[in-house]
């Protein structure tokens, strides 16, 4: 039976959740104008990309800085799949991020196989290298020309344009969002998660940790290219320096972090609050790097002050706040022992 | 029938040779004692045993197969299970999910709860067995040693391995706990299962085990049973003293 502080923060959680809910359907409603429209679809995308690199980070805790050559992947391969393979726009983003799914099956396999500082290199080295060859192959890519990925609706007024993605972008998180549940509570998770406590003794208990990691990876790519190829259709633009950038893996781990990476909602929270602040500094400071400062910042104070991240404080929180129940990790005496049956043990064991 | 051998197993650790030819068997059905003094390479033969390090020659054998180059999950898969000299438990899963995570579930399955009705009444069974039930819900890093020790046995148990290798399993564990953790292995043993435990603590070896294996210097310098090993001028001489 669940305890009372148990109770407590699956009543405050489900709360929480209605009211995101009737916020974000209602956001489009309630936006003044087409540009806090905008902001809520970036702080979406975020959430989504977010939400698909925890996949990986949150369960595995690989901490992977290349998601966003996969986001970039997923963009690209969505825009050059409209643009040379002429293929209708949704077919192309669906299409687009099964190859990324199917491009990560040997960027993991390789990857994979370091742990730690490594692989957080490795994941550094993927951007850099995606960076190179689409800013290089100018002739399939645009190069640093950029790509111009047509409008899925080209008859829709801007406005409308940004309500429909708008919608877009939060059925995604949702249905991302239900897989990482389904996943979380799975027997699948449960390995996923033991390898992220101690990989060497998880594979002593008959867990296949590779393959373990191999799939949650590509069905993190999956869902980072789906997030990349509906911003292409949204955004319509594409350049290799802003889409293959070391910063949008950075912010995905920040958001988690900030947010909580062992909550299903920890990215989400996270993307809200980074996604925010990002636009108003970019808004009120214009071209200066001080969203880059405040990013840095945040995440300072985050490792220093709340390292499980906002929603586990919270949590915490609210466990300090509800009623203590009578519980003890007390070790039982040799009394203890006889009178549950130890005795006969002993007595077994010293007669043989 | 020989469970687990192994035939001139070396591994070296720079100019340290740790496991020198070790050529060894433990056997079917029986509870196996392997002592020796602090670096005799007893925890460095069981890493080697279960894939965690790859020897640098040698053969291991486990059930009449070849398990030299298996990984870790294969070895484990195969029926060894083990447990750790420090132990190892996953330090923010509850009690209840370190126990489960040992679970070996295939194909689908592995979409379903993974805290089903019949799993859970097995995870307790072994978590009341080993004293501990009434912790279930405690995250693990939050129990004490000796209760983590207990937690990491529960978990091999689950998994249900047909060989259990334990490492130091009385190392920070109360008297009391320790006669349990004695009485289970007998009874476990009664029921089939094979154990090889690594242990310095004496009286425990000499009261659960039936064959025992000396390692000194990487290499096995006696075996036999308690009873032969206790007088042993060797084994005297490398370990227990006079």
């Amino acid at each position: 039976m669940p305890s009372v502080s148990e109770r407590s923060t699956k009543i405050a959680a489900t709360v929480a959740l209605t009211a995101f809910a009737a916020v974000a359907l209602a956001f489009p409603e309630l936006a003044p104008n087409p540009y806090i429209l905008s902001v809520g679809i970036v702080v979406l995308n975020y959430a989504v990309l977010s939400t698909s690199w925890n996949f990986v980070g949150g369960f595995t805790g690989y901490i992977s800085l290349g998601h966003g050559a996969l986001a970039g992947l997923g963009a690209y391969g969505t825009g050059l799949l409209i643009t040379k393979g002429g293929l209708p726009s949704f077919v192309a983003l669906g299409v687009g991020a099964v190859l990324v799914a199917v491009v990560a099956i040997p960027i993991g396999y390789a990857a994979l196989r370091v742990r730690g500082a490594s692989f957080v290199i490795v994941s550094i080295a993927l951007v850099l290298v995606t960076l190179l060859v689409f800013q290089s192959w100018a002739s399939f890519t645009g190069g640093s020309r950029g790509l111009n990925v047509p409008r899925p609706f080209p008859g829709m007024l801007r406005p409308e344009h940004h309500r429909v993605f708008f919608y877009l972008f939060l059925a995604l998180l949702a249905l991302a969002a239900l897989v990482w549940w389904l996943i979380d509570r799975s027997r699948f998770g449960l390995g996923l998660k033991a390898i992220r406590e101690d990989e060497d003794k998880a594979e002593t208990l008959g867990t296949p940790t590779f393959a373990y990691k191999l799939v949650v990876f590509v069905v993190s790519a999956f869902f980072t290219g789906l997030a990349g190829g509906l911003y292409a259709l949204w955004f319509g633009d594409l350049d290799p320096i802003f889409q293959f950038s070391i910063l949008t893996g950075s912010y995905m781990v920040l958001m988690a972090l900030l947010g909580g990476v062992r909550n299903l909602f920890g990215p989400l929270v996270g993307a809200l609050i980074v996604g925010s602040a990002l636009e108003y500094f970019k808004v009120e400071f214009g071209n200066t790097p001080l969203h880059l400062v405040a990013t840095g910042v945040l995440l300072a104070l985050v490792v220093l002050f709340m390292p499980d991240g906002v929603l586990p404080a919270l949590g915490a929180l609210l466990r300090r706040l509800s009623p203590t129940t009578d519980t003890s990790i007390r070790e039982v005496t040799a009394a203890e022992l006889a009178a549950t049956g130890g005795d006969r043990q002993h007595a077994e064991s010293r007669n043989l | 029938m020989l469970s687990l051998e192994t035939f001139e197993l070396t591994k070296a650790f720079g100019g340290n040779l740790v496991l020198d030819k070790t050529t060894v068997s433990f056997q079917h059905g029986k509870v196996n004692a392997l002592i020796g003094p602090n670096g005799s390479g007893k925890t460095t033969f069981f890493n080697c045993v279960t894939g965690l390090i790859r020897p640098d020659s040698g053969r291991i054998s486990y059930a009449g197969a070849d398990i030299t180059r298996r990984s870790p999950h294969a070895i484990a898969r195969a029926g060894l299970g083990r447990t750790f000299q420090l132990c190892r438990v996953f330090p923010r899963m509850t009690a209840l999910d370190n126990v489960l995570a040992a679970t070996r579930p295939r194909g689908a399955n592995l979409l379903r709860g993974a805290r089903g009705r019949a799993e859970i009444d097995r995870a307790r069974g072994w978590l009341t067995k080993l004293g501990i039930e009434h912790l279930m819900q405690t995250e693990a890093r939050n129990l004490s040693w000796g209760q983590q020790k207990l937690l990491e046995l529960a978990g091999v148990l689950m998994s249900e391995p047909e060989t259990v290798l334990l490492d130091e399993p009385a190392g920070g564990v109360n008297p009391a706990l320790l006669d349990r953790i004695g009485g289970l292995v007998r009874d476990l043993n009664a029921e089939g299962r094979t154990f090889v435990i690594v242990e310095h603590n004496m009286d425990l070896v000499m009261s659960i085990s039936d064959h025992i294996v000396v390692f000194d210097r990487g290499r096995p310098i006696a075996e036999g049973p308690p009873s032969l090993i206790r007088t042993d001028e060797r084994v005297l001489g490398a370990y227990l003293g006079a």
